[in-house]
């Protein structure tokens, strides 16, 4: 489903944030990306996801490869991941429904339609009875749970999670690690970027990565398992 | 089709929160650019009924002819004849001096006695329309007029209705020039406040490009805010020109009776006011879709 051919990027007057990686993803696996502050878990997540370009390499996702992909066409292809981001990116001027409906709205998805789907989405994390509420009155578990509602909302083959319990303790943490699960239960691909790797209850593959090379991670869980 | 327009809709009513959620710059914009709109509208507005009114007045050039107080039925009957034989002429009226003075006196409802006078002091006098309006054929036509006997003095009547059109057609290259350095001035300060709000949604556009928004549908909200100062504004500028006219109106006719005439400022057509909607609307779309294409851009370079 992605395949990660030498794949390099760096960043104007920067090191290579990631060097010859190559990987490849199935559908409906679950990925733990995994590494140290600076090893390049975001970068990776940012290239498989279309929000940054390899600077050599290819990455190949449904036939297209994303390093030649044109500017116009990447908003199309994001469309298709649901990302979810360690400081949530919540729109603190709206409230649930509106922050969980904006996919929607970017998918021209008719109102009626976008309601019952925001609705199900909110009730898959458990805030349907918080739709009007502003995401700024709730817990940092439940921001990150809202976060999850917008990135399922448009039913994407791919959810992307750069360190989604990183700023949760342990107890919000678990109960957002079994959402991911429950996801990866149904099909789909979810990719979690995290320091450590999680106790899972389900088979997974790993990417260890340090100073933006794979590595064998040293728990001696297999790379690519 | 459907989400489609729904989408829009959905970003009108986003233009809208954003100008309610700031309603004192708001107004402040919409009287900025109803004002700067009013100025050129205005004037011309001025303009146009000066020119109705001159073309009211004369198409044509008119010459008087006052003749001699001592002059003979001879003399008259020359002088006539010599205008009807001449090629510039197109209409001769003659007006006896006795018929001149009944007519004043009952246009200004005076006796003789009124005005202290003992004789007529109005002269005879032919009335000339010309079939040219060439400064150098009626020059010459006076020319040949001031020689003749019994003539004692030639007005022409109708070259400031020239130099009034010139004045028209000056002042509304003037007023153009002043229109569209004022459009170039509202196009900035629309566009800074658009650029403005764009830092204020900064989270909200970056949000938004990272689940798949393209970047009309980030302009959209921006370029509905800049539509409605557009309409604002527009409103504020009729609102002004109308109060104008009715202000003038009023004043005008408590001074009827000094002026002996009344006269009205016209209000502009209807089209011309919905050219003035239209265009404040569109300088309002194209500043906001100018300023949040470069915000977006430089946001998207800093991310």
């Amino acid at each position: 489903m992605i395949s990660f051919s030498n794949v390099f990027k760096r960043y104007p007057g920067e090191m290579d944030a990631l060097q010859d990686i190559n990987i490849e993803i199935s559908t409906g696996e679950l990925v733990f990306v995994t590494g140290p502050s600076g090893a390049g878990k975001s970068t990776l997540l940012k290239l498989i996801s279309a929000i940054e370009k390899p600077t050599s390499g290819s990455i190949i996702f449904e036939n297209l490869n994303l390093a030649e992909l044109k500017n116009k066409d990447m908003p199309f292809l994001r469309r298709k991941f649901g990302m979810i981001f360690q400081d949530h990116k919540l729109l603190y001027d709206r409230n649930c429904f509106e922050n969980v409906v904006l996919p929607l709205e970017i998918n021209d998805i008719n109102p009626t339609d976008s309601a019952r789907r925001v609705r199900a989405a909110l009730n898959k994390v458990g805030l349907l009875n918080k739709e009007k509420v502003s995401p700024i009155s709730l817990s940092g578990g439940e921001q990150q749970r809202l976060a999850i509602a917008r990135a399922i909302v448009s039913r994407p083959s791919i959810l992307i999670a750069d360190e989604p319990t990183g700023n949760l303790d342990k107890g919000y943490a678990d109960e957002i690690m079994n959402i991911f699960y429950s996801f990866q239960q149904v099909g789909v691909t979810v990719i979690v970027s995290c320091h450590e790797l999680p106790i899972s209850p389900i088979k997974f593959k790993q990417i260890h990565l340090i100073n933006g090379k794979l590595t064998q991670p040293e728990d001696n869980v297999p790379l690519l398992t | 089709m459907f989400p489609y327009l729904h989408n829009h809709f959905q970003a009108f009513i986003r233009g809208l929160i954003r100008i309610k959620s700031n309603i004192g710059s708001s107004i402040i914009m919409f009287i900025v650019i109803g004002i700067s709109l009013c100025l050129p509208s205005a004037g011309y507005l001025i303009v146009e009924n000066v020119r109705q009114i001159s073309t009211k007045v004369q198409h044509e050039a008119e010459i008087s002819i006052f003749l001699k107080k001592d002059i003979t039925q001879e003399q008259i009957s020359f002088i006539d004849s010599a205008l009807k034989n001449s090629s510039e002429i197109k209409k001769i009226h003659f007006e006896p001096k006795l018929l001149a003075w009944e007519k004043l006196q009952a246009k200004l409802k005076l006796t003789t006695l009124d005005i202290g006078a003992s004789e007529n002091p109005l002269p005879d006098g032919f009335f000339i329309t010309l079939n040219t309006l060439s400064n150098v054929k009626i020059n010459g036509l006076i020319d040949s007029l001031k020689v003749v006997d019994g003539v004692d003095n030639i007005v022409v009547d109708g070259s400031w209705i020239k130099k009034l059109r010139a004045i028209i057609f000056m002042i509304k290259i003037g007023l153009f020039s002043l229109g569209g350095l004022l459009v170039i001035v509202l196009i900035v300060i629309i566009s800074n406040t658009i650029r403005l709000q764009t830092l204020t949604f900064q989270e909200e556009i970056l949000v938004s490009k990272l689940i798949g928004a393209t970047n009309s549908f980030i302009h959209r909200p921006f370029m509905y805010t800049g539509l409605i100062y557009g309409l604002g504004g527009s409103l504020v500028t009729i609102s002004i020109l109308k109060a104008m006219v009715i202000t003038f109106n009023r004043a005008a006719e408590r001074f009827e009776y000094i002026l002996g005439n009344t006269i009205t400022l016209k209000d502009l057509p209807v089209t011309d006011y919905t050219i003035i909607i239209f265009a404040a609307m569109f300088i309002g779309l194209f500043a906001s879709f100018f300023a949040a294409r470069q915000s977006i851009k430089k946001l998207e370079k800093s991310n």
